[in-house]
């Protein structure tokens, strides 16, 4: 009951915040004024739609509403709320009404039937203390360097529902977090303790960006029957929390960190059992979170017109599904070291080059694994602002290099107004369909889309 | 008939002008002393404002930033950090900059985009870029009301009036072309104040040599005994855009921690 109240108590705050944010016109001159009110208002809507080039349909039509509640108590303590009402035309990308059983009690959406959702995205008081900069509540902490993929930004879990097409500071999920951080040694000291226990949102079967990837999904072979178990989450709020360090610091030019994580990897592991029967074989599924330490760091600095910057990690302990039929469980675990080197060119007024090598190699190889020990991917983004940056253009490609499979994203945007911003652009997939991009070949869209700052 | 004398007496007459004028330009300062006078001009070891950026198109639209500056000595080196409060599609982006005395040493660069929650490193040569669709560059925004002495050659042109204040006229020519091509300027000229040794006005040509656009400065009043400027306004002459950076609640005497000016800070925001 205390849990239901909890829940409720939450989601009340979160429809506040959206009320609220009506009145966010009438309290905006607060903030014209240039000095700061002690309540600020502010919201920003934004609407997309897709349409299914393939497909031939349009599969995305949603409204996005995300108010925001700020108070000062003083310049060193404030406290800030953001809610989402999020609405979806379609019912395409997250179909029906959802299980959330990837997301702890108190961080779920409040479904209001099937196409919209009210949400808690953050709220929490941030305060000095101590010498400490404390940030308590639910909120997002990112770290790492990389774009498009992430390697060290895995504190908070990910919305798959449009795979990694959506912003990530929308797909990302807020968690319940303690913030500690404090300078020391001449850097800054981050320390983190989550007890929040919520995971990827993975879409359905029926969703439009489900996974069908053997990389993913395990591939029964014909006339076997599967039996997928309920997923075993992680249940003790302390024994089954999350713990990070970060130290970060600037050394002669070079902005450097060196983290750690104690987590549960957000993707649930896919433990295999075969049962023979008179009848025909089974494939029991069995989907559990497993731990992992992740130990990494990043460095960025720039040279002449050159930004060079980078993360590695060492995870202990990675699952990959296995095709061997004679191996116990259907996933091999090993170790992974992985980094992404990415290099920024700025030579042209206006202009931004930037290219980007992923690559993450298996320290433990075994029989039949799905993906190869070393996988390879790239990025190229090229980026050119107009008219005193109102018009923004740019192209992202995102090339797998062992499945031969990308993604190609050119978009155009235009500021409209002071607080209105437009843009349309498309969302190209090519390559096997086995592969992590090919898998969505026949999802290509085109998107328009709108942001409003109220 | 004149009689040699005469002649004598009127061309003495014709060069007495002439030998004034002279004078008077030697007695100017040089422009590197002006220069140099510019960048010791007291500007306060710590200062706070908020800063309200309004640019307006050809077409006359305006979009209008509300933002917070802090700006902190650290010896000689200057940092400088800039919070976007408004509007709601922008605010939090936050830019910081470390601006180095030595003339050998690329300033350090960091600008955060809320949409990313990331820390994002610039190269520093990119100070001829416009910063965030201002028409200030990013070189701009670094000095503020200073000067780069190591990027031009100086010269002192004369004296004139600008909004009834004595003024030395100076032309800066970038020492070399690579120079001019990463400041985006083949030529300046600037009328700086002789009593407060502040630029009140400046005109800049681009690298092709076509008039760019032009600086006022105005309303500058003394504010705990320094000097300051309240408000900015460049007009582009390519692109018809103008830019006016008003300056409000200045304030020298606030404590600002220098934790403030950090990688961190940017992402914690104000």
């Amino acid at each position: 009951m205390a849990r239901s109240y909890t829940t409720c108590g939450i989601l009340a705050l979160a429809g506040w915040l959206i009320a609220a944010s009506a009145l966010a016109e009438s309290t905006q001159d607060d903030t014209k004024s240039s000095q700061l009110s002690k309540h600020r208002f502010s919201a920003v809507l934004e609407s997309e739609a897709a349409y299914g080039i393939a497909r031939d349909r349009a599969n995305k039509m949603e409204m996005v509403l995300d108010p925001q509640w700020e108070y000062r108590w003083s310049d060193e303590t404030r406290i800030t709320g953001i809610a989402r009402l999020y609405t979806e035309g379609f019912d395409h990308l997250e179909p029906g009404r959802l299980s959330q059983g990837e997301v702890s009690p108190n961080s779920r959406r409040l479904q209001l039937g099937d196409r919209t959702d009210i949400e808690l995205r953050e709220f929490y008081l941030r305060t000095r203390l101590w010498g400490m900069h404390l940030t308590l509540g639910k909120q997002q902490v990112v770290w790492g360097k990389a774009d498009g993929l992430k390697l060290l930004d895995v504190v908070n879990p990910q919305n798959f529902r449009e795979f990694i097409l959506d912003n990530f500071d929308d797909s990302r999920i807020p968690l319940w977090t303690v913030n500690a951080e404090m300078p020391i040694g001449g850097g800054n000291l981050q320390l983190l303790w989550i007890p929040d226990r919520t995971y990827h949102r993975l879409p359905q079967a029926d969703a439009t960006f489900a996974f069908s990837s053997p990389l993913i999904v395990p591939q029964a072979p014909p006339g076997i029957a599967v039996n997928l178990r309920p997923l075993e989450r992680p249940n003790n709020i302390v024994m089954d929390s999350d713990i990070g360090m970060r130290f970060s610091t600037f050394w002669h030019g070079w902005d450097l960190t060196l983290n750690y994580l104690y987590h549960f990897a957000d993707f649930p592991v896919l433990f295999q059992s075969v049962f023979l029967a008179p009848g025909g074989a089974t494939v029991t599924v069995n989907p559990r979170y497993e731990r992992n330490h992740l130990i990494g760091g990043s460095f960025s600095n720039a040279f002449g017109n050159l930004t060079v910057r980078g993360e590695a990690i060492y995870n202990t302990d990675q699952f990959v599904l296995t095709m061997n039929r004679r191996d116990g469980d259907g996933v091999i675990k090993s170790g992974e070291i992985a980094y992404v080197l990415g290099l920024d060119w700025s030579g042209i007024q206006d202009t931004l080059l930037s290219v980007q090598l992923f690559q993450s190699w298996l320290l433990h190889p075994g029989d039949g694994m799905v993906r190869d020990p070393l996988d390879t991917t790239t990025t190229v983004l090229l980026r050119r602002h107009f008219l005193n940056e109102t018009l923004e253009t740019e192209v992202l490609w995102l090339q797998g290099v062992n499945q031969g499979d990308g993604l190609v994203r050119p978009k155009v945007s235009y500021e409209l107004r002071d607080n209105l911003k437009i843009w349309t652009g498309f969302d190209l997939f090519y390559g096997d369909r086995k592969g992590l991009f090919g898998q969505f070949d026949r999802n290509d869209r085109l998107v328009i889309g709108m942001e409003m700052g109220i | 008939m004149r009689s040699h004398m005469q002649n004598l007496f009127i061309g003495l007459f014709l060069l007495i002008p002439l030998s004034a004028a002279d004078v008077a330009a030697e007695s100017l300062p040089a422009g590197e002393e002006i220069a140099r006078r510019i960048n010791v001009r007291d500007e306060g070891e710590v200062v706070s404002r908020f800063i309200t950026m309004a640019m307006t198109d050809r077409s006359g639209t305006e979009r209008v930033r509300e933002t917070k500056s802090l700006r902190k000595y650290f010896g000689k080196e200057k940092r400088t950090i800039i919070f976007y409060l408004s509007p709601s599609n922008i605010k939090d982006t936050a830019f910081l900059t470390y601006d180095y005395p030595e003339a050998d040493r690329d300033d350090d660069q960091w600008l955060y985009l809320p949409a990313a929650r990331k820390v994002r490193r610039i190269s520093a040569s990119d100070r001829g870029d416009y910063f965030l669709g201002t028409d200030f560059t990013y070189e701009d925004i670094r000095k503020e009301t200073k000067v780069g002495i190591e990027d031009y050659s100086w010269k002192t042109l004369g004296e004139e009036t600008i909004d009834g204040h004595r003024c030395f006229l100076v032309e800066e020519i970038p020492v070399n072309d690579k120079t001019a091509k990463e400041l985006g300027y083949s030529k300046v000229q600037s009328w700086i104040d002789t009593e407060i040794w502040m630029v009140r006005q400046a005109k800049y040509w681009d690298v092709a040599g076509n008039p760019l656009k032009t600086l006022q400065v105005r309303e500058i009043t003394l504010i705990q005994n320094i000097w300051t400027a309240h408000q900015l306004s460049v007009e582009n002459h390519k692109t018809g855009h103008k830019t006016v950076f008003t300056f409000k609640d200045v304030n020298y005497g606030q404590s600002v921690k220098d934790e403030m000016f950090t990688e961190d800070a940017l992402r914690r925001g104000y």
